[in-house]
Formats: structure tokens, C-alpha cells, sequence
């Protein structure tokens, strides 16, 4: 099944391993954009989303990239649309 | 030839340990400055090659590019690019990589490889990597970029003499070449960099890593705030209970000093000046030491494990609701022991606005020098019993309820501002987590150290001018017999003149003579009060055997004292503190326009407090 989601980060569930299938640039500043480059957030690689805000509020979002685990707001995730990881289900 | 001290900089990724590798080269021969123009610390250091030639090594603000998000990442970069006012372009890089994130660290890695100075790439932490279940090539590594690769564990100082050995060598051979152009932070520069770690990985064994499982309850939305929650509690009990021995044995040694200049010089004016100026005023505040390092013994022990950007994750989504962000937590938690590093500590904030908001409600953190006001006014006004039938002391509650009234008066204030004059994008919140790491006790013992010296400098220079100035206007002009010296000086008339303006707030003249002195440092307040009932009690034997505490509840009404606490909440009355805001903020308007409202805030603060009291017949 290739199911494409159609379905963006903010909303995917919690460790299940995605793979970013397109990142809407223009909804994020230059600077944050460069920053999530950095961080390896590009098109293809795959993430999994662990942990999400407290009490106060779902943001922000700690995800675990490659050996990384990295934070960000819940406003990015929804700017970053991913798709299912095919053949292979569960947490990376 | 390169100059008589090679200058070597240490680069690379957040979290890579650099630090602590440079604490581990430098020990404790180490200098913190700060880069003339901006107030990034400058950390510089010396040690030496194995033939005893000296080098110089500068520790540089970790970052993910050589283009920058943040003040601190700027000074990174110009001072590689050798751009930096007053810092001489290295000569050599140290490029430190995380073993266990190669992939990531890489990419930087490869962008300063293509400056074409000659560098050396420190693979550190391997011990953690081994531990994450990597297994690791250095050797293939250093055949693919074509640099020296030592492995390193800095906390062991395991690879430390390899890696200068491997420094001199790159230097001695360096052949000076053309700088090819930076490689884009893109998906091609993260493929080779994925490519490369991947080449370097012998064997990879899945591990389930603990800090996960950790995480799942530190992280937790209401267990992870619980046990935030208690951690500040027990952070701010110790902070009290533990300190109290050392401070003692400081109050004491103090008084000896006293007794032993009262007994060894002559009775003169540099006696009294000695005695009841510089001794009094700075002894008062270097009681405190012990407060401040206990503070910042959780604070270095938080962040060296790991534990603070969690604590920053948990408060986020609190704090960008009033427009800020979890990057400001960890400043605003250092202001609780002092502003001034509080406010230093601000410069990792990328987004300017949020950074700017963060600076300005500093200052409402209740800092470690509001404390003595704060004890000898409550142990005077407020009776010693418990509340509720539970055991909770009403001194203590009255203390926990200042602090509260400064941070939801700060969280108040940071509202107010971002809708209007720091208006701006909606704070950012991006942050590497770090793995969970045992603190090395070399790392912490230096930052304390390094806090302890800049305390006690700011006690001997600040501090003890403004307690010798203020000696000075208490005793002069002397006043005629029958006439109170302390109403009779200059300090006193310019008292009376401002007694004016406090009155209406229930301030009396002991609080107005108190509040100028205590521009300088709030703690001023207390041995100014102090100073002033001696000076006044002159001779006088019963009154010289009152506590301060005790004659002010002769002199003082209940109202009055709430209404003292109150302005202490918010009152700016502090001179370091607007001296690193306009550092911080590069000009006079912010650290003017922070001074305005807080003084509005603190006037209202004890106004309405005042006011209040008497209405339920406490005047």
C-alpha cells in the first residue's frame, strides 16, 4: 500500500516513524527554514514524532531524526506534509 | 610562519561536547571576556604542544552553519571567516564532531572543511557512541575528508594528546590554498554528509536507547510538569537550607574583620570608613555567595545532564502563550539567582522581539538580592506560626507569594509587551534535544568558579563604591549637638525631598534614605537601613542593642512593611542590571524605558498594597 496520507507531521501519530514527502517553505520564515534544513528535515528523510507540549498547549514537538532528537512548533509541523513508510510499520 | 603562538579554535554543533573538551585542553587556565561590541563570552584558554611550545585555543558558540541565527552563531562565524573585531583569525580549526551523530554533524563539518584552513576533526564522545551501540572507523573517516580524525573522549581526557599532535602536524605541512566555495546546507551537502558517516559506521546495532524510555516520563504533559515542579522546589529549598552554614561563617568572618581593624588601627576617619562603609556594605553582600553558587550548582548540574532543554520543552507551550518561548525559560531561571547572567544568558534567543521581551521581565524574577530585604522585613512583620493546620509556615508563604507575584507579573508584562511595542512573528521554538549525559564534575566546578569571581568582582568594585559614597553622605556635614546626624547630612535632606514623592505609598524617611543606596544594589537597602539606625542610635546603648528588625517594627506600620515588600517586587533598582541591558540591547532606550515601568509597576505595586492595609485597619 503507498498510501500518501495527505497528511502533514502536526497531525501524524505519536512514534510512528513517517517519511517527509513535501515541505511547504514558504509558510516558514528563511531563518526557520535554513534551521530545519540543519536540523536533516528534508523532503524523503524519514522522522518520528515522540513527544508533543504539556498541559499548556500541544506545541511544541519533539521529533527523533537519525540519532536526533529535535524540538519544534507545532506551526512548522503543519508545513511539512508526510506519507506512510511503506513494508514496514512501528516505531524506527 | 605563522605567529609565535599558534591561536587554534575549537567549532562545531551544539551538543558535540566541545566544552568540555576545551575545559578538558585548557583546565583551568581559562579567561571568559567578551567580544568587544557584542556580548557573546569569549572563552580563551592556553596549553601546550608535547615539546612545551605554547598554544592559545578559543572555545567558539556552537553552531549548525557558518550562517548564522543568533547573536552568539554570528560571532562563531566572523571569527572564523576572520572578520571578528579585535580576535585574530585562527590558525588552525578544531572541528569537534558527536560520535553518535555523524550524519547531522557532518554537514557543518564539511562546510568549514572547504575554508581550506588547516584543521584537525576531534571524533568525540566515542564512549557514547559505543554505548549507543556504533562502532565506529576514524581512520576511513580521515581518508574520506582527507584531515587528521582523533578520536576523542573529553571527559576522560582520552585522544587529548593525539589531537594536538595531529594540530601541530596539520600546520606544519599546511600548504595555503584557495577556500572552494561553501557547500549549501541542502539535501545534496546532507547526502554526502549521510554518505560519509555511513562509510565511517562499522557495525550499527540497534539499540533500545534508555533516554528514550526516560523521556517518555520526564516528557510526560502532567507527570513532566510535576517533576519540573518539584525540582524547582527542591532547588529553591536548598537554596535557603544549605546555604545557611556557609553564609554564617561568612557573616562571622566579616565581624572578625571588623573587630580586628577596630582593634588594630586608630580611632580616624579611614577606621569609620573601613569599618562601617566597606566591610559592612560589602561583607552584606557577600554573604549571599553561598545562595548564588547553590543556585547555579542545579543550574550548571540541569544543563550539563541534559535535563534543562526538557524543562524548556515542558514550559513552551506556557510561555508562548504570553508570546514567548521555552528558549527563555533557562534565562529566566538563572535570574532567580541574578539578572545580570539571566540576561546574558538571553543572547541563544534567535528571534530578536522574543529575545528583546525576555530581557526586559528579567528583572521581575526575584533575584537572590531581593532576599535579605525580603528576610529581615518578614522576619519583623510577619508572625513566625503556621497556616491551614498542615504544617506550611506563613513566613514562607508570604516569600513563595513575592515570588509568584514577580513571575505572574512578568508573565504579565511579557503579554502586554508582545502586542504592543515588542510586537513581532510568534517566537520560534527550535532546539536540538541533547542525549542524557552523567555531569563531569571538572565541567561544573569551573562554571562555578567562574560565577564566584564574577560575584565577588562586582562586590569589590560597585558595591563597595556605592557603600563608601554612601557612608560618605551620611556623615557629612556633621550635625551640631541635639541634631540627628543622619537627618543632618546630605543623604538625609535628599531623603526628605523624596519622602515627598513616597509618601502617598506609606513610605516613611528610613525607607527613602534606603531606596537611593539601594539604586546601586537592592541589597544596599538593608545595610543602608542598617547604617542609618547606627549612625542614629550613636552611643545610645539601648538602641544599639536592638536589632534592625526590632526598631523597625518600633517605627514602621504593618502597611508600611507590605507596601516595602511590594516595591521590592518590581523596583529596578539594581545598577549591574541596567548596565547589561544596555550592553545587551545596544543603546540607553531599552534599559530606560525598562527602569520607567518598572518604578511605575513598583509604585502602583506598594500603592495598592498600602492602600489596601489601611483600609483593613493595618495602618
Amino acid at each position: 500500500m503507498t498510501a500518501l496520507l495527505a497528511n502533514v507531521l502536526d497531525k501524524a501519530p505519536l512514534g510512528v516513524a513517517v517519511r517527509i514527502a513535501r515541505i511547504d517553505w514558504t509558510a516558514m520564515s528563511e531563518d526557520e527554514g535554513r534551521r530545519l534544513r540543519e536540523f536533516g528535515l528534508l523532503e524523503g528523510c524519514e522522522v518520528t514524532p515522540r513527544h508533543r507540549g504539556s498541559i499548556f498547549s500541544r506545541d511544541p514537538l519533539a521529533l527523533t531524526i537519525g540519532r536526533m532528537q529535535v524540538i519544534i512548533r507545532a506551526r512548522q509541523a503543519a508545513a511539512i506534509e508526510v506519507e506512510a513508510i511503506v513494508g514496514r510499520g512501528g516505531a524506527a | 610562519m605563522t605567529a609565535a603562538i599558534p591561536s587554534i579554535a575549537l567549532v562545531g554543533n551544539p551538543n558535540a561536547g566541545k566544552s568540555s573538551l576545551f575545559n578538558a585542553l585548557t583546565g583551568a587556565r581559562q579567561k571568559i571576556a567578551n567580544y568587544p561590541g557584542v556580548t557573546v563570552e569569549r572563552k580563551a584558554g592556553h596549553t601546550s604542544f608535547a615539546d612545551g611550545r605554547p598554544i592559545s585555543l578559543i572555545d567558539l558558540p556552537g553552531t549548525y552553519s557558518l550562517t548564522p541565527a543568533s547573536l552568539d552563531e554570528a560571532v562563531t562565524r566572523d571569527v572564523i571567516l576572520g572578520r571578528q573585531e579585535g580576535e585574530k583569525r585562527p590558525d588552525a580549526l578544531i572541528v569537534v564532531l558527536d560520535a553518535a551523530n555523524l550524519d547531522n554533524h557532518l554537514c557543518f563539518a564539511l562546510e568549514l572543511l572547504a575554508l581550506g584552513l588547516p584543521t584537525v576533526v576531534a571524533l568525540n564522545m566515542l564512549d557514547l557512541a559505543e554505548r549507543d551501540g556504533l562502532t565506529l572507523d576514524p581512520e576511513r573517516l580521515s581518508r574520506e575528508l582527507g584531515v587528521p580524525v582523533v578520536p576523542t573522549v573529553a571527559v576522560r581526557k582520552r585522544g587529548l594528546t593525539e589531537l594536538l599532535e595531529a594540530i601541530d602536524g596539520a600546520i606544519r605541512s599546511h600548504q595555503p590554498r584557495e577556500a572552494v566555495a561553501a557547500p549549501q546546507n541542502d539535501a545534496s551537502l546532507h547526502q554526502r554528509a549521510r554518505a560519509l558517516a555511513t562509510a565511517a559506521i562499522v557495525t550499527e546495532t540497534p539499540v533500545r536507547r534508555w533516554t528514550q524510555r526516560v523521556d517518555r516520563i520526564v516528557l510526560h504533559p502532567i507527570g513532566g510538569l510535576i517533576i519540573l515542579l518539584a525540582l524547582m522546589f527542591v532547588m529553591f529549598q536548598a537554596v535557603y537550607a544549605w546555604a545557611r552554614p556557609p553564609a554564617d561563617a561568612l557573616e562571622g568572618l566579616v565581624g572578625s574583620m571588623q573587630q580586628w581593624v577596630v582593634a588594630t588601627l586608630p580611632e580616624n576617619f579611614a577606621r569609620d570608613l573601613i569599618v562601617e562603609g566597606l566591610l559592612a556594605g560589602v561583607g552584606a553582600v557577600v554573604v549571599f555567595l553561598p545562595q548564588i553558587l547553590i543556585l547555579f550548582l542545579f543550574i550548571l548540574l540541569l544543563e550539563a545532564s541534559g535535563y534543562m532543554t526538557r524543562a524548556a520543552f515542558l514550559m513552551d507551550g506556557l510561555m508562548a502563550k504570553v508570546g514567548l518561548s521555552g528558549r527563555g525559560f533557562i534565562p529566566l531561571l538563572s535570574s532567580f539567582a541574578c539578572a545580570v547572567p539571566g540576561i546574558m544568558a538571553t543572547r541563544a534567543i534567535p528571534d530578536e522581539k522574543d529575545r528583546l521581551t525576555t530581557i526586559l521581565i528579567a528583572p521581575l524574577m526575584t533575584c537572590s538580592a531581593r532576599l535579605p530585604v525580603y528576610a529581615l522585613i518578614i522576619a519583623a512583620f510577619i508572625p513566625d506560626r503556621t497556616v491551614g493546620g498542615v504544617g506550611v509556615g506563613l513566613q514562607g508563604l508570604v516569600l513563595f507569594g513575592l515570588y509568584l507575584s514577580g513571575i505572574v507579573g512578568a508573565l504579565a508584562v511579557a503579554f502586554v509587551l508582545r502586542q504592543t511595542i515588542a510586537r513581532g512573528n510568534a517566537a520560534g521554538f527550535m532546539m536540538e534535544m541533547p542525549r542524557y549525559q552523567m555531569p563531569q564534575w571538572r565541567d561544573i566546578a569551573l562554571g562555578l568558579w567562574q560565577r564566584a569571581w564574577i560575584f565577588l568582582r562586582r562586590a569589590g568594585t560597585i558595591i563597595a563604591l556605592t557603600t563608601v559614597v554612601l557612608w560618605l553622605l551620611l556623615s557629612f556635614p556633621r550635625a551640631p549637638d541635639g541634631q540627628s546626624q543622619v537627618e543632618y547630612s546630605v543623604a538625609g535632606r535628599i531623603a526628605s525631598g523624596l519622602e515627598v514623592v513616597v509618601e502617598p505609598i506609606g513610605f516613611n524617611h528610613d525607607i527613602a534614605l534606603a531606596l537611593i543606596p539601594a539604586m546601586a544594589a537592592r541589597e544596599v537597602a538593608v545595610s543602608a537601613m542598617a547604617t542609618a539606625n547606627a549612625i542614629d542610635a550613636d552611643g545610645d546603648e539601648e538602641a544599639m542593642a536592638e536589632t534592625l528588625g526590632e526598631r523597625l517594627q518600633g517605627k514602621w506600620s504593618l502597611a508600611t512593611a507590605l507596601a516595602f515588600l511590594a516595591w521590592f517586587v518590581f523596583a529596578p533598582q539594581c545598577i549591574s542590571t541596567i548596565a547589561i541591558t544596555r550592553r545587551e540591547t545596544n543603546g540607553w532606550k531599552w534599559p530606560l524605558f525598562m527602569v520607567g515601568y518598572l518604578f511605575l509597576l513598583a509604585y502602583a505595586a506598594a500603592g495598592i498594597t498600602y492602600w489596601t492595609a489601611v483600609a483593613f485597619g493595618l495602618g
